[in-house]
C-alpha cells in the first residue's frame, strides 16, 4: 500500500471518528425520543458520568440530575440552579453496582428559556462535575 | 261526589289550601333568606381559609429572594406550598410584590409579570387585613381565567423574611362558593319544610277530629231543637185546635144567634133601639172573631198550599182594618207550587204584614201580591208607611228582617227591602216555585 494512500485511509477514519464523536456528543439531547424531555450527558474532572434530564410535568419541570462513578459508597454533595440562582441542594451517596446517584426535582417553568444545571462534587475526591441544560 | 265550591268551604280543606300557602310562603322567604346567609358564611369561609393558609402555610413557607425574582426561591417556594394551596375550591394563587410584580403563582407563566393593583388591594397591603371582591375577569392580569363562570377573589397581606409586605391572593370559584352554600342551608331547609309539613299534618288531623266531633255537636244539638220546636209546634197546634173548636166556634154561634136574635125583633123604637144594640155587639163580636183567628194563624200557621194560600193571606192582613188599614191581597198563577215555597212566601208576607203593623202606624194601605210565572213564585208586600233605612235596621238587629233573609238564601231564593223614610217600604221576594 503507497503512503498517500494509507494517508488517505488515516484522514478517513479521523474523520469518521470526529463525526461519531460530534453525534454521540449532540444525540443525548434528543436520545429518548422525540417528546418534550430533553437530557444531556457529560464527564466529570475525574472520569465519572453526569447526567441531566428535564421533562414537563404536571405543570412543572422535573429535573433528574445524576452521577455514575463506577464506585459505590462515594458522598456526593449536589445542587441544583435555575437561572443561576440555588433551587436545591443536597448530599448523596453511591450505590448500586453502577456506583451511581440520581436526584429528581421539581422547578418552576418561568417565562422564557429557562437555564438550570446540575453541579455535584466529591468532597473527598475532589472530584466536580457541571451538566448545564435550557429548557 | 262534592263539589269544588262545596269542597273549599270544608275547614279542613280550608286549612291545608291556606296551610300549603303558608308553608310555601315560608319556605320561598326562608330559601331567599339562608341563601343570602349561606352565601355570606361561603365567603366567609373563604375568607377564613386564605387567612389560615396565609399564616400557616405562605408566610412561614416564604424563602428569602422571592420579592427579587430568584427563580431559584421561585422553585423552594412552590415545593413547599404547591400540593397544600392546591385546595379543591381554590381556582388560582397569586403573591404580589408591593409594585405590581407577581412574585409567585401557581400559574407559573405569570410569575416575574407586572400589573397594576387596585386600591383596595393597596390598601389592604399598606393597612392589613382581608378583603374579597368579584374578579373582574377582563383586568390584564385574570388573563388566565377569561371564559371562567365568574371568580371570587380574597386577599390578604404577609411579610416577606425581608419584612416587605405582599399581597397573598386566592381565587375561588363564585360556583364552588355557591355550591357550598347549596351544602349549608339545603339540609336545613329541608329540615325546616319537613318539620312544616310534619306539623301541617298533625294540625290537619286535629282540625279534621275537632271539625268532627264539632259536627256532632252541632247535628245533636239540631236534633234536640228540632225535638224541642216539634213539641212546642205540637203544643201549639193543640192550643189552637181547642181555641178554633171552642172559643171560635162559640164566639161563632154567639153572633149568628145576635144577628138572628136581631133580626127578630119587634118593629117600634124599644125594637129598633135593642135591634142597634144587638147588631154592635154581633159586630164586636165579628171583629174578636177575626183578630182571635188571625192569632190561631200566629200561633200555629196552617199547612198551606197552593190552593189555601190566598185564604192565609187574608186572614194575615185582616187585624189591619183594626190599623185603619186598607189591605188587598191577591194571589195569581201559583197553582202547582211546592208546599216548601208556598210556606216561604207565607213566612215572609207574615214578617212583612207584622212589621207593617208594629212600625207603619201611620199607612193607609197594604198591599200583598203573590204572582207565580217562569218557575218562580214572586211576593211583594208593599205599604205607605213612614220607611226606614234597611242598613240602618239591619245594624240595629231587627232579626226578623235579616232571619228572612238568611232563611230565603237557604233556600235558594232572593230578598230585597226596599225602603227609605218618609217612603213605604216594599218587601220582594223571588223563590223557585219548585
Amino acid at each position: 500500500m503507497s503512503l498517500p494512500g494509507r494517508r488517505q485511509r488515516r484522514t478517513a477514519s479521523t474523520f469518521m471518528v470526529l463525526a461519531l464523536l460530534v453525534v454521540a456528543s449532540v444525540a443525548p439531547a434528543w436520545a429518548d425520543g422525540g417528546d418534550d424531555r430533553v437530557e444531556k450527558r457529560g464527564w466529570c474532572s475525574q472520569g465519572a458520568e453526569w447526567r441531566i434530564r428535564a421533562s414537563p410535568e404536571d405543570g412543572r419541570i422535573e429535573i433528574e440530575g445524576g452521577i455514575d462513578s463506577g464506585r459505590s459508597g462515594q458522598r456526593w454533595k449536589w445542587r441544583m440552579f435555575h437561572n443561576d440562582t440555588l433551587s436545591a441542594m443536597d448530599t448523596a451517596w453511591t450505590g448500586g453496582v453502577s456506583g451511581s446517584f440520581e436526584v429528581r426535582r421539581q422547578v418552576t417553568d418561568l417565562a422564557g428559556t429557562d437555564r438550570y444545571s446540575f453541579r455535584a462534587r466529591n468532597p473527598d475526591s475532589r472530584e466536580w462535575c457541571r451538566g448545564p441544560l435550557a429548557y | 261526589m262534592p263539589t269544588l265550591p262545596s269542597l273549599l268551604r270544608n275547614p279542613v280543606a280550608q286549612f291545608l289550601v291556606l296551610g300549603m300557602l303558608v308553608i310555601t310562603g315560608i319556605t320561598l322567604i326562608s330559601s331567599l333568606l339562608s341563601a343570602r346567609q349561606a352565601a355570606q358564611e361561603a365567603t366567609f369561609d373563604a375568607r377564613r381559609t386564605t387567612e389560615l393558609l396565609a399564616t400557616t402555610v405562605v408566610q412561614p413557607s416564604l424563602p428569602r429572594r422571592l420579592v427579587d425574582g430568584d427563580a431559584g426561591a421561585v422553585d423552594r417556594f412552590d415545593r413547599r406550598v404547591k400540593d397544600r394551596l392546591a385546595i379543591d375550591t381554590a381556582r388560582r394563587v397569586k403573591i404580589w410584590a408591593e409594585d405590581g410584580t407577581i412574585v409567585y403563582s401557581d400559574a407559573t407563566a405569570l410569575i416575574g409579570r407586572r400589573f397594576d393593583l387596585g386600591q383596595e388591594e393597596v390598601d389592604v397591603l399598606r393597612r392589613g387585613g382581608t378583603d374579597a371582591g368579584v374578579s373582574d375577569l377582563t383586568e390584564p392580569e385574570n388573563y388566565l381565567e377569561r371564559g371562567s363562570d365568574g371568580l371570587v377573589e380574597v386577599y390578604t397581606r404577609v411579610w416577606s423574611p425581608e419584612r416587605e409586605p405582599l399581597l397573598f391572593e386566592m381565587y375561588y370559584s363564585t360556583a364552588d362558593i355557591e355550591r357550598r352554600a347549596s351544602e349549608v342551608f339545603v339540609p336545613f331547609q329541608r329540615i325546616m319544610v319537613g318539620a312544616l309539613l310534619a306539623l301541617g299534618a298533625v294540625a290537619t288531623g286535629m282540625l279534621w277530629l275537632l271539625t268532627r266531633r264539632l259536627t256532632r255537636t252541632a247535628a245533636e244539638r239540631e236534633r234536640l231543637l228540632r225535638s224541642s220546636a216539634d213539641a212546642s209546634q205540637a203544643e201549639r197546634r193543640r192550643i189552637a185546635r181547642d181555641l178554633h173548636d171552642g172559643v171560635v166556634q162559640d164566639l161563632a154561634g154567639t153572633a149568628y144567634s145576635l144577628s138572628a136574635l136581631a133580626r127578630d125583633l119587634p118593629g117600634g123604637p124599644e125594637g129598633s133601639r135593642s135591634r142597634e144594640v144587638l147588631d154592635g155587639a154581633g159586630g164586636s163580636l165579628r171583629a174578636s172573631l177575626r183578630a182571635l183567628r188571625s192569632l190561631l194563624v200566629e200561633i200555629h200557621p196552617p199547612d198551606l198550599d197552593a190552593e189555601r194560600l190566598p185564604a192565609a193571606l187574608a186572614d194575615l192582613t185582616a187585624p189591619a182594618a183594626s190599623f185603619g188599614i186598607t189591605s188587598e191581597v191577591t194571589v195569581e198563577g201559583v197553582s202547582g207550587a211546592s208546599r216548601d215555597s208556598v210556606g216561604l212566601v207565607w213566612r215572609v208576607a207574615q214578617e212583612a204584614v207584622r212589621n207593617t203593623l208594629r212600625h207603619a202606624a201611620d199607612a193607609t194601605r197594604l198591599d200583598v201580591e203573590v204572582r207565580g210565572a217562569d218557575g218562580l213564585l214572586r211576593l211583594e208586600v208593599a205599604d205607605d208607611g213612614a220607611g226606614f233605612d234597611p242598613s240602618a235596621a239591619t245594624r240595629d238587629g231587627s232579626y226578623g228582617l235579616r232571619g228572612l233573609d238568611s232563611l230565603v238564601r237557604d233556600s235558594g231564593g232572593r230578598l230585597v227591602v226596599d225602603s227609605q223614610p218618609g217612603r213605604g217600604t216594599v218587601i220582594r221576594l223571588e223563590v223557585s216555585s219548585r
